[in-house]
């Protein structure tokens, strides 16, 4: 087992059972962000959750990235960033209104949208 | 690949973990869920651990650090979906975030790791906290220690726990059932990457003449390329199977010779990644800058203060403007 944490040079390959490790932790992290998206009322706390998931889906991407020795996923993660930060500030925008408006937080209290 | 029963019914035991440990009315079984979910993840590392080592040796195990960040990223992020406090729920995403740069680093990808701690712990997280202080409720009767009634008690917390671990369960299939497509594919080294960045590889041969006093190539000389058939010159003579390069000598009429490599020239992590991204996806970079511009423009259109201004305060205003006889002749 590797001890170290920082590797020079070019990564050697690495197995199919690492890369679960993983994929297990970037889908833990992905559940854990969609049980809170659901349970949590605060609608900063539900936006707080979706950019967990962004980040779980990041570490997969990471993943298979060293798994292939490619760059491509690492590239992807750089899209990924820029979607959470443009989600981020419409997400953030839009609770400045909505708390303008009714002066609660409660993401229920908007349930009249559902249309 | 680990045995379906263990995997199952950890995910199972994980379920009940996570369901005790979000926040609901009356008792508070944060801990004791915590521990159940920690128990379970641990478990299934355990197998996942055991069974990467019956096969590869201890090559097969992740690095010792993966098992800290991965515990730390995944106790943060439960406690950002159940701590009742906002506040508290950025801080520890700031944690969760920190943790996955750690796993980043191990995976090689520092790049990744130090634009994570850039743009997420120092810009966006910084925008919720503003937004979270911003839009704070005053404290009114009904809410005990400053907290809102919302985020004290869970929504829908059993469904939302069974759905999500359902996803859990599907996304897991391939650990027990294994994927007998998932192979390494011929891999593109990175001394043939360093092939297609010549200048590159002439920088670090300056700069070994330079440091070193010896081998390397000298400021009168210089990488030699090969001569199309029309006279111009083409591709580098740089070889990445035996790591060496032609270097033409300028004063000596163009002779040449041939040197190796440095010993420590590789591609590195940030090179890659940067390398990548120009060759492979420069229109994607262009279609991020517009998302962002329009995600900037949107946000001001949004954010702004609606003003409603009265028909009598529009008149009032506009005989402000209007240009005064008397004050143009004095």
């Amino acid at each position: 087992m590797m001890t170290t944490l920082a590797q020079s040079g070019f990564p050697e390959a690495m197995t199919s059972l690492t890369l679960f490790h993983y994929l297990f932790i970037s889908a833990v992290m992905f559940t854990l962000g969609l049980i809170g998206f659901v349970t949590r009322r605060n609608l900063i706390v539900m936006f707080l959750c979706t950019e967990m998931m962004f980040q779980a889906s990041g570490i997969a991407l990471v993943a298979f990235s060293r798994f292939y020795l490619e760059y491509t996923g690492q590239v992807f993660v750089i899209f990924v960033l820029t979607v959470a930060a443009a989600e981020a500030a419409m997400a953030l925008a839009l609770v400045v209104l909505l708390f303008r408006r009714h002066e609660t937080l409660d993401g229920s209290v908007w349930s009249l949208l559902k249309g | 690949m680990i045995s379906p029963i263990v995997l199952y019914s950890m995910i199972a035991l994980g379920a009940v973990g996570v369901l005790l440990s979000l926040p609901r009315a009356k008792a508070n079984f944060a801990l004791p869920g915590f521990l159940i979910g920690s128990i379970a993840g641990g478990v299934v590392l355990l197998a996942l651990g055991t069974k990467a080592v019956s096969e590869g040796g201890a090559n097969g195990l992740p690095n010792l650090y993966f098992y800290i960040f991965g515990f730390v990223a995944l106790a943060a992020s439960l406690r950002v979906i159940t701590h009742p406090k906002p506040v508290y729920s950025a801080l520890y995403f700031i944690l969760t975030i920190l943790a996955t740069c750690g796993l980043f680093l191990i995976l090689s990808a520092e790049f990744m790791a130090f634009a994570l701690v850039i743009i997420y712990a120092g810009a966006i997280l910084i925008t919720y906290l503003f937004v979270i202080m911003l839009a704070t409720q005053a404290p009114t009767e009904e809410m005990t220690e400053n907290q809102a009634p919302f985020d004290r008690v869970a929504r829908e917390p059993v469904l939302a726990t069974i759905s999500g671990f359902l996803l859990l369960a599907v996304l897991t299939t391939l650990m027990s059932r294994g994927v007998p497509t998932l192979t390494v594919g011929p891999v593109v080294k990175s001394d043939q990457i360093l092939t297609e960045l010549p200048l590159r590889i002439e920088r670090a041969l300056r700069n070994q003449h330079m440091l070193a006093g010896e081998g390397g190539i000298l400021p009168t000389e210089s990488l030699a390329r090969a001569v199309n058939q029309d006279g111009s010159p083409g591709a580098y003579l740089v070889d990445p199977i035996d790591r060496t390069a032609v270097v033409r000598v300028d004063a000596e009429g163009g002779s040449t010779r041939v040197v190796a490599w440095p010993e420590d020239l590789t591609l590195g992590n940030v090179e890659g990644v940067g390398y990548e991204l120009i060759k492979a996806q420069p229109g994607t970079i262009e279609i991020a800058g517009v998302i962002l511009l329009m995600a900037m423009l949107g946000a001001v259109v949004l954010a702004r203060k609606q003003m409603q201004i009265d028909d009598d305060a529009k008149r009032v205003q506009a005989e402000g403007l209007k240009p005064t006889g008397e004050g143009a002749s004095s």
